[in-house]
């Protein structure tokens, strides 16, 4: 082929008008999205530094000669030290971060905004369901506010890119990646396979309009100290709280307030009980199901208006409360069906995990009561 | 591995698509000798993939390294071709300790390495062996990237390759470059400069020496060794960037021999402050001003009982072990400025430091 036929064919090829849905992007062009929508965000993102605290402890061996258990939180030996990131939520300076930056409970807190002033902050509430908190920074104004994208409109398999300051430098560090699941963790959370980790925990997730979809936060399945979830970091599978639909809880935050899981303190048999349902095995001294009435050898058949068929559905129908709110049960005694309002307390629920699968073993018989 | 095969069905990307006017649709190379062209330089984007050519011209131009191994280091990595004569960058690491250091070719050719010289400062090192070597990366073709551009990493990650088989290939997008505080296990690294880091996953044992590149096949930078970053202890994937491993292969980064240890300065030295922090609540309390002495660079500046020093130039200042070992770099007659926290403001007061006053005998 002459060199000037394949010139003539290239030329012909860039000068073709562009297609409609049939056109493949060009990654390039992906590369600039990525940037101008972190671009729409970043005025609002702020470096957060922390000072003094001391790192978590683990606790201390049961028995003597037990080994000591290693300093630990996932697979990192200790929190960093360095700076964490966060978002601004409110032109007066409220700032959204993960607890995950506050393991070490820092008695002083400063954030340093996009334009370089650096201010005190005071912590809020935190939600320790979906490892968010508060900050709050006095004496500003007209602080510039992130577009949130509406929890409605997210898709599975979008673009999504991770905003993140934790490695130092002058600009954020940035990952992209798709949203690979939109309803985790009883609705708390969506999940995506851009690299989240202590880099850019507490920082936004940002769609390809530059569009806040929620804060990355470390989360693991049942819940659990504070900072669980940081052993999947840079793993495939990360977690981001969205805002959009978090204004309730944003409200106790500023307000103070600590919201903690809730639980209804029943010892659950395992499995499930003919016809559906979990039966009661025990019911703590004190707890909120023993204050509504609750008995060992109920069988919960409800909670609200959403059929509780095993401990599974159990579990991710409580996930969707926290402690202090008031859940009707619906269960059976005998013959007749009863729904008692149960009022959650703050408490980790009883409730077993999932015995994983690992090919070539079998799972554990369950414990007989 | 991500496919980049997708339409444009969010409404941002089309309308980039049309205000840049063209197409997105890569140039198609017709017939053999448009081919054969392209193989002599970087290929440009292929329509059977958008990266499918650049990762043949980097598999070709990657070599497997074999090493001796010890305890959980392993014996295996990756290196960069990098002149026409046997050159062979690569990132230190145990494998290069034992008694011989195979390297196999992209061909399949093997060849005992030589080294012929390391870098402290980029944890690097510069093989050799006795081979032709026509397909090569030009460092001085080097690409520079910005954030969110599409790369590749292709190396030997896990030893996963067989020798008949291709390099483990992974895609990102580069994350931001800036200069690292690095650690490996427990200790501090040598390593000075910029670091590129990247969203793929580079940071696996038999990686390090490995090629970053972009879509169009241009280098970018070399995996680095395996580190920890100091700020969030978390495993970093990175790559040395392209200019820094050039220099280093030409010769003409400057190595400074580590100073020699009679000229730390000794003991006491510092320039004087006047500052006595709060020491009751330890070493790792925060830094709080218990006293400032009268007439003092401190007092002189307009520093006060109860404030909090976050910062000394360049320097956070988080607990009062870090002040003591920032103020201990300090000469007299600096102007530094010193940030602290009075109250619930933040101010920043500029200390003219002076020399310190002789201890009475």
């Amino acid at each position: 082929m002459s060199r000037l036929l394949a010139w003539c064919l290239l030329l012909a090829a860039t000068c073709a008008p562009a297609g409609a849905a049939e056109q493949e992007a060009d990654p390039r062009l992906v590369s600039k999205a990525f940037r101008a929508a972190v671009a729409r965000v970043l005025p609002s993102l702020v470096t957060i530094e922390s000072y003094g605290g001391v790192a978590p402890r683990p606790p201390a061996p049961k028995a003597k000669g037990a080994p000591r258990p290693r300093r630990r939180i996932g697979t990192i030996s200790k929190p960093g030290e360095g700076p964490t990131t966060g978002l601004i939520l409110s032109s007066d300076g409220s700032i959204v971060t993960s607890t995950f930056n506050f393991l070490r409970q820092p008695p002083i807190i400063t954030v340093v905004l996009q334009d370089g002033s650096r201010h005190v902050a005071k912590l809020c509430g935190r939600d320790e369901t979906r490892g968010l908190c508060l900050l709050k920074v006095e004496g500003v104004k007209d602080l510039p506010v992130p577009a949130l994208a509406p929890r409605g409109e997210l898709k599975v398999g979008q673009w999504v890119v991770s905003m993140g300051v934790g490695y130092g430098g002058d600009a954020p560090a940035l990952s992209a990646g798709i949203l690979s699941a939109l309803e985790r963790f009883s609705g708390k959370a969506v999940q995506t396979d851009a690299n989240l980790s202590p880099a850019n925990y507490g920082g936004p997730l940002v769609d390809i309009e530059g569009r806040v979809v929620g804060i990355c936060v470390p989360l693991a399945p049942g819940g659990g100290a504070a900072g669980q979830g940081v052993q999947w970091y840079d793993s495939g599978i990360g977690f981001a709280v969205p805002l959009s639909d978090a204004e309730p809880i944003l409200a106790r935050l500023r307000a103070g307030e600590v919201i903690r899981p809730g639980r209804l303190g029943i010892q659950p048999q395992p499995g499930s009980a003919p016809g559906g349902g979990v039966v009661v095995r025990d019911v703590l001294k004190g707890s909120p199901a023993r204050k509504a009435g609750i008995e060992a050898k109920d069988v919960i058949l409800a909670i609200g208006d959403k059929p509780v068929r095993d401990l599974l559905a159990l579990r991710v129908l409580l996930g969707r409360h926290v402690a202090g709110d008031t859940v009707s049960v619906r269960f059976k005694r005998g013959d007749k069906e009863q729904t008692v309002p149960v009022t959650l307390e703050a408490g980790d629920e009883q409730i077993p995990q999932p015995t994983p699968l690992v090919p070539g073993h079998h799972p554990p018989a369950p414990k007989q009561p | 591995m991500r496919t980049l095969r997708f339409p444009i069905e969010q409404p941002m990307a089309a309308l980039f698509a049309i205000c840049m006017g063209g197409t997105g649709v890569p140039p198609v190379a017709h017939g053999q000798d448009a081919r054969a062209t392209q193989e002599a330089r970087a290929p440009g984007t292929h329509d059977s993939g958008a990266f499918r050519d650049a990762m043949d011209y980097a598999q070709k131009r990657c070599a497997r390294l074999y090493g001796g191994g010890a305890g959980r280091e392993h014996g295996y990595a990756t290196g960069l071709l990098v002149s026409p004569d046997g050159l062979i960058l690569a990132a230190q690491g145990i494998y290069l300790s034992g008694e011989s250091l195979r390297v196999v070719l992209p061909d399949g050719r093997r060849f005992e390495a030589e080294t012929v010289r390391r870098s402290e400062k980029l944890q690097a090192v510069l093989l050799k062996i006795e081979a032709k070597t026509p397909l090569y990366f030009n460092l001085a073709e080097g690409a520079r990237v910005e954030q969110g551009d599409w790369v590749f990493a292709i190396s030997n990650a896990f030893n996963v390759a067989s020798v008949e088989e291709p390099l483990s290939v992974s895609l990102g997008i580069v994350s931001v470059r800036a200069e690292m505080e690095a650690r490996h296990r427990t200790q501090d690294v040598p390593y000075e400069g910029d670091i590129l880091l990247v969203d793929a996953i580079t940071s696996n044992p038999g990686a390090p020496g490995g090629a970053v590149c972009t879509l169009e096949g241009k280098l970018v930078g070399m995996i680095g060794k395996l580190f920890q970053s100091v700020n969030t202890r978390t495993r970093i994937n990175y790559a040395v960037p392209v200019d820094m491993l050039q220099r280093f292969v030409e010769g003409k980064d400057d190595e400074e021999p580590p100073a020699p240890p009679d000229e730390a300065p000794p003991k006491g030295q510092g320039a004087y402050v006047g500052i006595r922090l709060f020491k009751l609540s330890g070493e790792r309390a925060p830094a709080y001003v218990d006293s400032v002495a009268p007439g003092s660079p401190a007092h002189a500046a307009g520093v006060r009982k109860d404030d909090l020093v976050l910062a000394i130039g360049q320097d956070v200042v988080r607990t009062c072990r870090e002040y003591e070992e920032a103020v201990a770099k300090l000469k007299s007659g600096q102007d530094v400025p010193f940030l602290l926290k009075r109250g619930m403001t933040i101010k920043t007061v500029f200390l003219t430091l002076a020399a310190k006053p002789e201890k009475p005998k």
